[in-house]
């Protein structure tokens, strides 16, 4: 390090050292950045820019040949006759999914937000299956589900028929989702437990104060107020819920026919079970563009409904 | 204060919240319970909650018919690893948005949230190619590497930023008065001082990669380089169907280690969770 | 110890300039304060010389050596921040010896040096405490421990009483100055209040958008300041100013004819703001008439607000005025400490 510089040039500066402290700055930034961006480069962007041009091939990988096709990936796509079954399936699975889960959340958030002793073992209880291993509870679900399994047998002690759960179309689609927001709606509740808990105690009191009644203060204040944290909440579930593979692999593995095969799902089975890998690629393009039209169309909605932003 | 409720509305919230904890408990219980049952009470009907007879024998079949105990240390090695190269990656980069100034810092910034919009499901193809290339599948590399440096360890930076964001300015430029240069800054006030956004890192970050399934299935092709999740979908008969008493044992060993962890820690977990939300 | 000079230091941030160009000698041993109000730069001065903000021009010295481009470790100096910067995660006693862990004492050495600082200061049994189980005086005691712990050439003090009641400011002021009365270190303080600036200075430097007002000893900046600004800003309440003319007659402000000194004639028929202190009124029945608009006793002296001519002022009398508002009464101004400034620039006339 060079102290004590005191031979002055001739405008009596000492003359600068390159390493200033901007530029050592700019240094220590560049490191400390480099194993996440390098990261994102090689596990991401690359792989991302590959899965365009994979989607312009066709990878053999037993013979080990990688040929060009041009579009005819693409022309598969709009030909294929299971694509629009399977987007449906995914539309469908995404929307209930988002729906039951946020608005369950909701409920268990203002339960939560009661005072009411002993709240904190219901709060842990209802978290806990967060927590617990994601294929253990999607096999003991499925286990509850046969048609011989516990859900029926206690609907049977009630005098109710159960149906096959994950035999018949309506039921599997109800079942997976059903599932996949049990496992993991705890989240979701503390996030919204948390923003309610956020709200100013005051705004209430004034607006008792003024008369408005519960229902009118949950719509007025509550809601606007805790509005970003449910657009938050909606892209984390929205994107997840694409990303939904191990339930669906586990429980049904996309039937009975294709009444549960989401697109990441039938991504899997036509890329690593029947090796069609480029048009594996294409149909990761198709998840990748509907992710990012959700997101952005998600923050775009910001502007318009959320209220209040912290 | 909020106003106090009647004890009529305090009965029914009760009752409300009692009854919509059962599919909550009620799997969990059930998985446990159905693991020691004889293989003829599984399914016997009226259902028994408790079990009326024992069989421990499930038990011993978890590690006969699979290498179990090396697919346990496959995941919790592997979660270790994720979880401590994580923690490096994320707190280091999130230290550097928030608190370095250096040229592109923004634009950088943007490329790797990029990360968020692109799940690793998109990529599941290339990646497995690179890895085939690079003489990587059915090794745990694909599993180390793509969570600690890729998409998953985005949302962990974006976390650690948020929270270095909100570090009082002061108390590093005490630290630099004091003769620490950035590094140590780092080292010993910024990250001493983020244990709890760490802690909320650790914990998604390890049950992210506790509970990983595509990417297992689709790098790992021998039993004894199989991690849990994996695991427990092979315990199947002749006719592929599942040998579901073995099936609830092994996944009965798998859930309550970490189950117990929570119900010790609960407090930091949920609210280590619920702040990574906040910010995020 | 070491005395300081800035020359010509200029900071800017892109086109924005917002330090125009410095000059400012300290020399050893002095206690220098920074005042101005809010914006005016001096918190961006204190940290251009503490090498937390980079210097965009001119040149700062601390001990004859010019520390531009040094970081601030290697500058010898120490800072007491706003909010006592206090590590969380570490006891008083490491809080204060840690920047010594870091130029390589001794661990004995460590442990005295901090000694002695927390017996000059009173600190020797919160030790073992953390910042969070102090009170504000003791962290505040705490951070300046943590500098003198050290010897540095300068202290360096940031508005560091702003987060203590009114109270508590009071006795930390007297700490301080008497702290440095003791150990006659080189100390810049940067202040917003200008109590806490006539309190403790040796030399005032009154800032304002970034330019230097003027330079002084307290007492002189109270008697004789250089401009308008200066002259409001020192002293509470703030200096009176009326708008007028001088002429023969004395300063003809709008409906009113107030007194000057002799030495004002020279101005003659000149547009002048005239200012004088609210304590520098006598009640006297030849004075002026003054309308009174508010009493506000303070039981040492009352406060009165009052209209002379058109313009409302402040006068502070140490008698008890119990006249209610709408009554007139007759004040006098002592002209020998009447100030009169340009009504262009502000500067000094008489």
């Amino acid at each position: 390090m060079a102290v004590a510089q005191d031979h002055a040039s001739p405008e009596g500066r000492s003359s600068s050292p390159f390493w200033t402290i901007a530029r050592r700055d700019s240094l220590a930034g560049f490191l400390f950045i480099a194993p996440q961006l390098v990261g994102i480069i090689v596990f991401v962007l690359i792989p991302l820019g590959l899965v365009f041009w994979y989607s312009l091939h066709e990878w053999n990988v037993l013979a080990n040949t990688f040929t060009y096709t041009g579009a005819q990936n693409y022309q598969m796509l709009i030909e294929d006759s299971n694509l629009l079954e399977v987007l449906g399936a995914t539309a469908v699975f995404s929307a209930g999914l988002v729906v039951f889960n946020l608005s369950l959340a909701l409920l268990l958030a203002i339960l939560l937000n009661q005072r009411l002793a002993g709240i904190t073992i219901f709060r842990t209880l209802f978290f806990s299956p967060v927590v617990v291993s994601l294929v253990a509870w999607t096999i003991v679900w499925g286990f509850l589900l046969q048609k011989n399994g516990g859900i029926n047998g206690m609907l049977q002690v009630l005098g109710i028929e159960g149906p096959n759960w994950l035999r018949e179309e309506t039921t599997a689609m109800i079942s997976v989702i059903v599932v996949q927001v049990f496992k993991n709606v705890g989240l979701n509740m503390i996030l919204f437990l948390a923003a309610l808990q956020g709200v100013p105690n005051e705004l209430y009191e004034a607006a008792r104060v003024d008369g408005a009644p519960r229902f009118k203060q949950f719509r007025r204040i509550t809601l606007p107020l805790i509005s970003p944290t449910i657009l938050l909440t909606s892209i984390i579930t929205i994107v997840g819920s694409l990303q939904v593979f191990a339930q669906i692999a586990v429980l049904t593995q996309g039937g009975p026919g294709l009444s549960t095969t989401v697109l990441v799902y039938y991504l899997y089975q036509q890329a690593f079970q029947f090796h069609f890998f480029g048009y594996g690629s294409t149909l990761s393009i198709l998840l990748f563009l509907i992710v990012a039209v959700l997101t952005f169309a998600q923050w775009q909605m910001r502007k318009r409904i959320v209220f209040y932003e912290s | 204060m909020k106003a106090e409720l009647s004890p009529r509305l305090k009965t029914f919230l009760y009752g409300l919240m009692c009854v919509l904890l059962i599919p909550f408990v009620f799997p969990t219980w059930w998985m446990a319970t159905s693991s020691v049952k004889p293989i003829s009470d599984i399914f016997a009907f009226p259902p028994q909650l408790i079990p009326e007879s024992y069989d421990w024998t499930t038990y011993s079949k978890v590690f006969e018919l699979q290498p179990f105990v090396q697919q346990y240390w496959n995941s919790a090695y592997i979660a270790a690893v994720v979880t401590i190269g994580t923690m490096a990656v994320s707190s280091m980069a999130g230290y550097a948005f928030a608190r370095i100034r250096f040229p592109f810092a923004n634009t950088i910034f943007m490329i790797v949230l990029l990360g968020l919009l692109i799940p690793s499901e998109v990529t599941i193809v290339p990646l497995f190619r690179m890895f085939l290339k690079a003489g990587m599948v059915n090794t745990h590399w694909p599993l180390i590497l793509v969570p600690i440096f890729g998409a998953p360890s985005v949302f962990a930076t974006f976390v650690m930023r948020q929270f270095f964001v909100t570090l009082p300015a002061e108390l590093e430029e005490a630290a630099r008065v004091d003769g620490l240069g950035r590094f140590k800054i780092f080292r010993m006030i910024a990250l001493p001082l983020a244990k709890p956004a760490l802690a909320s890192v650790a914990i998604f970050t390890f049950l992210h990669s506790w509970n990983l399934f595509l990417e297992p299935i689709v790098f790992l092709s021998s039993a004894e380089k199989f991690t849990l999740p994996q695991a427990l979908t092979q315990y199947t008969d002749a006719y592929g169907g599942p040998m579901w008493n073995i099936q609830l044992a092994a996944a009965t060993l798998t859930a309550l280690p970490v189950l117990i962890v929570f119900i010790i820690a609960q407090k930091q977990f949920v609210e280590g969770l619920a702040h990574t939300g906040l910010k995020g | 110890m070491a005395e300081v000079t800035l020359s010509d230091v200029r900071k800017s941030y892109g086109a924005v300039d917002i330090i125009h160009g410095v000059d400012l000698g300290i020399n050893d041993g002095e206690f220098v304060v920074l005042v101005g109000p809010s914006g005016c730069g001096k918190s961006t001065l204190l940290r251009m010389i503490a090498g937390l903000e980079t210097i965009s021009g001119g040149e700062v010295k601390i001990g004859g050596r010019v520390v531009n481009d040094l970081d601030p470790k290697d500058r010898d100096i120490a800072m007491v921040f706003q909010n006592y910067a206090l590590y969380p995660h570490m006891t008083v006693a490491t809080n204060m010896g840690f920047s010594l862990e870091h130029r390589g004492g001794g661990k004995a050495e460590i442990a005295e040096r901090v000694k002695w600082a927390a017996d000059i200061l009173g600190l020797a049994p919160l030790l073992d405490r953390y910042p969070r189980q102090l009170s504000g005086g003791q962290r505040q005691r705490v951070a300046m421990g943590r500098a003198i712990v050290r010897n540095p050439q300068v202290f360096l003090f940031d508005e560091p009483l702003s987060n203590l009641d009114a109270k508590l400011r009071v006795v930390m002021r007297g700490e301080i100055k008497s702290l440095h009365q003791k150990l006659r270190t080189t100390t810049v303080y940067v202040t917003h209040d200008q109590v806490e600036a006539m309190t403790m200075a040796d030399k005032i430097v009154v800032l304002n958008g970034g330019r230097v007002e003027q330079i002084g000893a307290p007492l002189d900046l109270y008697d004789r300041p250089a401009n308008q600004f200066v002259a409001g800003f020192i002293g509470s309440p703030a200096m009176n100013f009326l708008t007028g003319m001088i002429t023969a007659e004395g300063f003809a402000a709008p409906g009113i004819l107030l007194p000057l000194p002799e030495s004002a004639h020279k101005f003659r028929a000149r547009k002048a703001i005239y200012g004088i202190r609210p304590e520098h009124f006598v009640l006297d029945s030849s004075g002026v008439p003054a309308e009174i608009v508010l009493v506000e006793p303070m039981g040492s002296e009352t406060q009165v607000t009052m209209k002379l001519g058109e313009t409302q002022i402040t006068g502070v009398f140490r008698e008890r005025v119990s006249l209610s508002p709408g009554a007139t009464i007759r004040v006098r101004p002592d002209i020998n400490t009447a100030h009169l400034f340009a009504a262009d620039d502000g500067q000094r006339l008489n």
